[in-house]
Formats: C-alpha cells, sequence, structure tokens
C-alpha cells in the first residue's frame, strides 16, 4: 500500500497510455485531423536523442552494450516469454527490424476458409485503406508482390531497398527452387523522406539506426511535442483505471516514478490503452475494483486471454555461389506464397511466409580446425577463406499458430513492482488444433527447406526450431460478440463506451507474418472511431507531414 | 617506464598481495584495474609483438601495430556491468562482466619479461615470430575453445586479441577479399553491385 500524500489532476479530451508506435500512430492522426487535447502517459523515459546514436551504436558494436540505456524500468522481471524488456517513449519500436509486411486476406477468416481458429469481426479489405495510411506514416520502402499474393490499392511511397548483390543471387536460386520472391517492405527510407536521411547500410536496424533512417515512434512524439500537439508525460506509471456508476471511465490513476506518494489523475473524454500485448490487459486486470472483480473491460472474462504469436522453422543452406555477407545483412526476400494457400485436401492446416537472408553461419573464424589443430596466424585466415567459397542462405518460415484460451497473460499475485502491484504472467498455448499439428507442421516446412537446397545443388546444414512465440499479440480480442471479446473491431471495449484498445492487443490471430505494419493499420483504425467524438481541425495547424505527400 | 626498470622490481602480484592486506577488496579491485590499465599500455611493445605474431601476415607490421593499438583502446573503454543489449524471450537483463584487464595485463607482463613456460627469460618481442607463436600455442594450447571467444570472456590476452581482430569488418574483408564493408555507411544504391577486390588479393 502506497501512501498518497498529494494528489494532482490533468485534464485532456484524450488520454493514451503507453507511448509505443500504436500510440504514436493514434495521437498523430487525432492531432491532425482533430481538435483535441491529448496527453500520454509514458512509464519509461525519453529515448536519446538522434545525434547520440552513432556513438551508442559503437557501444553497442563493440561492447554488445544496450544502445537504448534505461529503457526498462527496475524490478519488472516477469514469469513468461516476455518479447521485451523495453519500456521508454516509442516502446519495443524503437529497436524494431522495421520490417512491414501486411497479413494476407485468409489471416481475417481463417474458422470460414480453414475451419481453425476464430474469424475477424473485419476483412482484409476493410483494413486495407489503413495499411496504406500506416506504410505513408512510417515511410516504408517497397516492391509490390505479384497482384494475386500481395494485393494492395497503391503504391508503396517509396522504392524499395535495392537487392544486394547476394539477395540477386539468392532471388535466382529460390526462382529456381519455383518460388517467386520479392524485396521485403521495410519502413527504411529508400529516398529521403519525412526529413530524414535515406538507409545507408549501416546494417545494426535491429537494435539501433544510428541516422533516423528506420521509423521509430520518437520521430513522431518530437514532431507531435514541437507542435504542443501533446502532453507526453514520461516516467510515469498507470495503475488503474476508475469507471463511474454508468460504466465510463473516469479517471487514469496513475504515480510518477521516485515520487509515490503524489498521486497523478488523469480525466478525459476518451481514454485509449495502448501498452502493446502485455500492459494493455495487464492495466486492465489490475483496475480490479469491488464492483468490477475482474478488471475493466472483461464482462467477458477474455482480458488476457488468446495470447498469439508464431514460432518458426529457419534453416541454413549451404549453396555453389560465392557470397559476401555484410552487404546488408538485415535486408531479404520475402514471399507470401505459402501464406496465401487454399485449405487441403486431408484437412491439415499449415500457413507460412518464407524468408531469405544472406548469411556467415558457419563460415566464422575458428581456432581449431576440423582435427582439433590449434590455428594461429595465417592458419586462422587460410582456413576461413576455403570455407567462404561457398556462400550460406538463412531460410525462414514463421509459421501460424492458433492460439488457445489459456494462453494467457494473468496478474502475478506472488510477483510485485514497487509499488505493491502485480506483475503480469504470460503463458502461451497452442489450441489443440495447432498443438496436434505442430510437429507435422515443422516436418512439412523443413522437407520444402531441403527441397530448396537441392534446387540449387545446395544443402541444408543445420535446421532448428523456436518456441517463442514471436510478435506476440492478443490478450484484448476483437469480435462482434462481447460473450467471445473484448473490444469491437475498432478497438472500442464492449463494457465501456469511452475506452478503447488499440494496436497488437486487439488482433484475434498473429498471421505467420511480422505484425507491426498490422498493429498499425488497426490503431489508424481505431483513431478514425475515436476521432468521430471531436471537431475536425480547420485548416491545419501542423506543419505538413511530408510522408502524407501523395506520390502518385 | 626508465625509473621503473632501475627500480628493485616488485612484481605485480607481490602488490597486489601486499596491497590486498591493507585495503577493502573493492578498492583493492579498482586499484589492480587501474594499475592493470597503466601497464598494459606499459607493454605495449609486448602487444604489438604479440599482434605481430598471432594475426595474419597479410596485415604487415603496422597493420598488425594498428590492431593492437584499437585492442588497447577496446580495454581502455570497457565498461564494467554496463547493460548489455536485451534478448527477446525473456525479461531477464544481462550486464558486462568484470574488466579482463588485469588479468590480461598479468599474462602481458609475463609473456614480456620471459617468464612464460618456453620463455626462457628472454623478451617476447626479442623473439621470432615463430618463436612468439610457439610461446603463444604453450599458453593456450589446453584452452577448451574452437570457436572465437566473445572478447571479454577470452581466458588469456592473445586470444582476446584474436577474437578482437578477427571480429571486426576489416578481418572479414581480408577473408572475403573483398570491400564488403560490414557495418559501415554506405550508399544504399551500391548495393547490388559486386564488393570491389582488394588489391593485390590473391587471383
Amino acid at each position: 500500500m502506497t501512501y498518497v500524500s498529494r494528489r494532482r489532476v490533468v485534464e485532456s479530451d484524450v488520454c493514451i497510455v503507453g507511448s509505443g508506435i500504436s500510440a504514436a500512430m493514434v495521437a498523430d492522426k487525432l492531432a491532425r485531423e482533430r481538435s483535441a487535447t491529448i496527453v500520454v502517459v509514458e512509464a519509461g523515459d525519453d529515448v536519446p536523442p538522434l545525434d547520440r546514436r552513432p556513438a551508442l551504436r559503437q557501444r553497442f558494436l563493440d561492447y554488445d552494450e544496450n544502445p537504448w540505456p534505461n529503457d526498462h524500468l527496475e524490478g519488472y522481471e516477469i514469469e513468461g516469454p516476455l518479447q521485451s524488456r523495453s519500456m521508454c517513449v516509442g516502446g519495443l519500436a524503437m529497436h524494431w527490424g522495421g520490417v512491414t509486411p501486411r497479413f494476407s486476406p485468409e489471416d481475417f477468416k481463417l474458422k470460414s476458409l480453414y475451419g481453425v481458429g476464430t474469424d475477424w469481426p473485419i476483412s482484409y479489405d476493410d483494413l486495407e485503406p489503413h495499411y496504406v495510411e500506416a506504410e505513408r506514416v512510417l515511410g516504408v520502402a517497397g516492391e509490390p508482390g505479384p497482384p494475386a499474393l500481395d494485393p494492395r490499392s497503391k503504391p508503396f511511397p517509396m522504392p524499395m531497398l535495392p537487392l544486394t548483390y547476394n539477395l540477386e543471387l539468392l532471388k535466382a536460386w529460390v526462382t529456381k527452387a519455383g518460388i517467386t520472391m520479392w524485396s521485403q517492405p521495410s519502413a527504411k527510407n529508400s529516398i529521403p523522406y519525412g526529413g530524414r536521411a535515406p538507409c545507408c547500410r549501416n546494417d545494426t536496424c535491429t537494435p539501433i539506426c544510428p541516422i533516423g533512417a528506420k521509423y521509430s515512434p520518437d520521430f513522431t512524439w518530437n514532431a507531435l511535442r514541437r507542435d504542443k500537439r501533446v502532453d507526453l508525460h514520461t516516467r510515469t506509471i498507470v495503475r488503474r483505471l476508475d469507471v463511474d456508476d454508468r460504466g465510463r471511465i473516469v479517471r487514469a490513476v496513475a504515480v510518477r516514478r521516485g515520487a509515490p506518494n503524489v498521486e497523478v489523475e488523469y480525466r478525459a473524454k476518451v481514454f485509449v490503452v495502448a501498452g502493446g500485448y502485455v500492459w494493455s490487459s495487464h492495466l486492465l486486470l489490475a483496475s480490479r475494483s469491488v464492483s468490477l472483480p475482474n478488471g475493466v473491460a472483461n464482462s467477458s472474462g477474455l482480458v488476457g486471454k488468446y495470447l498469439c504469436g508464431h514460432r518458426n522453422v529457419q534453416a541454413f543452406v549451404r549453396l555453389p555461389m560465392k557470397l559476401y555477407p555484410g552487404i546488408n545483412e538485415q535486408h531479404s526476400l520475402v514471399t507470401k506464397q505459402f501464406m496465401r494457400v487454399p485449405p487441403r485436401a486431408d484437412g491439415k492446416y499449415l500457413r507460412h511466409d518464407l524468408r531469405v537472408w544472406e548469411s556467415a553461419s558457419g563460415q566464422a573464424p575458428r581456432l581449431r580446425d576440423d582435427s582439433g589443430a590449434l590455428l594461429l596466424g595465417d592458419e586462422i585466415l587460410r582456413d576461413w577463406r576455403k570455407r567462404t567459397e561457398h556462400g550460406v542462405a538463412r531460410v525462414r518460415a514463421y509459421y501460424d499458430v492458433i492460439p488457445d484460451r489459456a494462453s494467457e497473460l494473468t496478474l502475478d499475485d506472488a510477483r510485485k513492482n514497487a509499488l505493491g502491484d502485480p506483475l503480469p504472467k504470460l503463458a502461451f498455448r497452442d489450441a489443440p488444433e495447432s498443438a496436434a499439428l505442430k510437429e507435422w507442421s515443422e516436418e512439412t516446412i523443413g522437407a520444402l527447406l531441403r527441397d530448396m537446397a537441392r534446387a540449387g545443388d545446395g544443402a541444408v546444414v543445420r535446421t532448428q526450431s523456436d518456441e517463442f512465440q514471436d510478435h506476440p499479440a492478443g490478450g484484448c480480442r476483437m469480435g462482434n460478440d462481447p460473450g467471445s471479446s473484448v473490444t469491437d473491431s475498432w478497438g472500442r471495449t464492449h463494457d465501456h463506451e469511452n475506452l478503447f484498445v488499440v494496436g497488437a492487443p486487439t488482433c484475434v490471430s498473429a498471421s505467420c507474418a511480422n505484425a507491426t505494419l498490422t498493429f498499425c493499420a488497426l490503431a489508424l483504425r481505431s483513431a478514425v472511431e475515436i476521432a468521430r467524438a471531436f471537431p475536425a481541425v480547420r485548416g491545419s495547424v501542423l506543419a505538413p507531414r511530408e510522408e502524407l505527400l501523395d506520390p502518385d | 617506464m626508465y625509473f621503473r626498470r632501475e627500480m628493485p622490481t616488485v612484481s605485480r602480484r607481490k602488490f597486489l598481495v601486499w596491497v590486498s592486506g591493507a585495503l577493502p577488496i573493492a578498492l583493492v579491485a579498482r586499484r589492480a584495474d587501474a594499475f592493470a590499465a597503466a601497464w598494459i599500455a606499459d607493454d605495449a611493445e609486448t602487444l604489438r609483438a604479440l599482434a605481430e605474431a598471432i594475426l595474419p601476415s597479410e596485415l604487415g607490421r603496422e597493420g598488425a601495430g594498428r590492431v593492437a593499438r584499437d585492442f588497447q583502446h577496446w580495454i581502455d573503454n570497457y565498461r564494467e556491468h554496463a547493460e548489455i543489449v536485451h534478448g527477446y524471450g525473456t525479461s531477464a537483463l544481462r550486464f558486462m562482466r568484470a574488466s579482463p584487464r588485469a588479468k590480461w595485463a598479468a599474462q602481458l607482463e609475463r609473456l614480456g619479461n620471459g617468464k612464460s613456460e618456453m620463455g626462457n627469460g628472454r623478451p617476447f618481442k626479442s623473439l621470432s615470430l615463430e618463436q612468439r607463436r610457439a610461446i603463444v600455442v604453450s599458453e593456450i594450447k589446453d584452452e577448451k575453445v574452437d570457436r572465437m571467444p566473445d572478447v571479454a570472456s577470452a581466458s588469456h590476452v592473445a586470444l582476446g586479441l584474436l577474437a578482437f581482430f578477427y571480429g571486426s569488418s576489416d578481418a572479414a574483408d581480408l577473408a572475403y577479399e573483398a570491400k564488403i564493408g560490414r557495418e559501415q555507411c554506405r550508399p544504399l544504391a551500391a548495393s547490388p553491385r559486386k564488393p570491389l577486390a582488394i588489391a593485390g588479393a590473391r587471383a
């Protein structure tokens, strides 16, 4: 129990909890299009400015140091597979890879098409305009795939990142294997865009781009703060949401880190929870009270449930071609050929993406040769050179995992933060249909990878599968039925008319591709609905957003 | 340097033993590290001689000397207990280990004054490259390593130096005999081109 000595009240039209990429999308759209005061509350600190990032990157390269110092809260060691400990302005998207594929149309109707999982309450077509908008806000460089595989209504706002010498060779190989691949769309500038420089292949996109060529939410926050369109309160932990007799959220109760005795009460017309797949559900559950013992927005009992993600199978393929790893190692080829598949005759469900990178795996310099003899001087270089005469490709398939209800976030009463609030506990579980197919799915993908290797007269050197479900989402899934979902298709909670959850938590399933662009598109779609409560801006008070200029 | 050589010798180990009995352990560790820094600097010639012996001859004396200086710089700027980039899938944080500087300084000193197993009392830098390599082999032959270790976790200064160099963009260019320039800022438009061959590389 924390003794409260003072209370401070902050009023606004919109209060956004969290400052990650989904929060940035909502704030940016509202600020540009609506006359509304916006307060953003972030538990973490501000991140270092762009001009400090080259030096921070160098420390990362030289020593593996975290280039985002203090990007986490002390005492938040939680049970379960947390995607990242990061908690700072910009959230996890400060160190994302900038990879921005869309989901495919099938992702939104798994039950109807394949008889597994749950259909979303929206279709790909519903989300498509918001994908276009997200690509423009982030600044995505891309090459459209074949329309049958990669449907889109507008071109990418920037030309694709060029394929490297290595990727051109690898593309010829995968083509021979019967697979159509193209340049992975990425939120990295191929030309100057949004006031930011073009990529120059520093190749440390994850964890840090030293020149700002990769989009990260701090750029949006910097612009909005500069124009005084948002108040961003850092180092402030929202502990609970309070609900009035009519079911409206009346306040978010917070404390400043380092001043736990001073309570900050955020009052707003609309509350937007944008804390990602962990902290969104966590806040709703932690807002439990006598009248709402299961937490806020939880009449369905599904807050924290159906956490979703995708596992992967990865192989390193040795190929008879000379490659030069390091030209732009984080860029890849991608295909949706295995995402856009009809139902199988045998009823088994498997959809996966496929990506190909250059790799130096197995080619690292070594200290002993195959006989175990110690190498020194020229011997190490000779041995290394011998092993670089063939090429290595990294090939990875994310495959769709249908989440179980028991794939969940719960409050962990055994682990509490310094305020005495329970921390979250995470457990991912496959739905029975996915669990039953796990081994077969991984074997099937493994066989595909071996076929690919053979087509290039190569061989799979090593295959591995990963239990971690990447790009996690869910916990407040959307739906039309308040009994089986937490929010409607706009992210508005069924239980509280003025409470929205945006981005990752609202996902019904996680597809089999990187999901950040989808989180952004969903958040922008939510912003459309949130905006209805506020008058339109007459004549923009903001500087024009370069990335919104239509390239057509 | 001159006076230190002329003064009656107090070995670093003797000094550490003496000082550890007189001062709190944390202070001893800090002082030991500071002394180690100075001693590695004093042993710059030995470090350079080591680099010439164990790095590829293609670097030449000058190149080996440059790597030795960069390695020295790396050691000098090592920050113990700094937070390491945190991984995915866990909430655990990781931190840099204790500096290897003191350990490596002691090893360099042993090499430098010929007190290693095969040194026969002769300064390391005065030996031929073959003799130096033989000494290094005798020092590390029993190490259970086949891959390059993380630099900071290298159990021997020679392994640290090798890992430092072979982890570099320059070393990769040497191995691939091409100017790849890994992790260096290069024009995006040039990425479809085959990296230029390094002048003088094998035909």
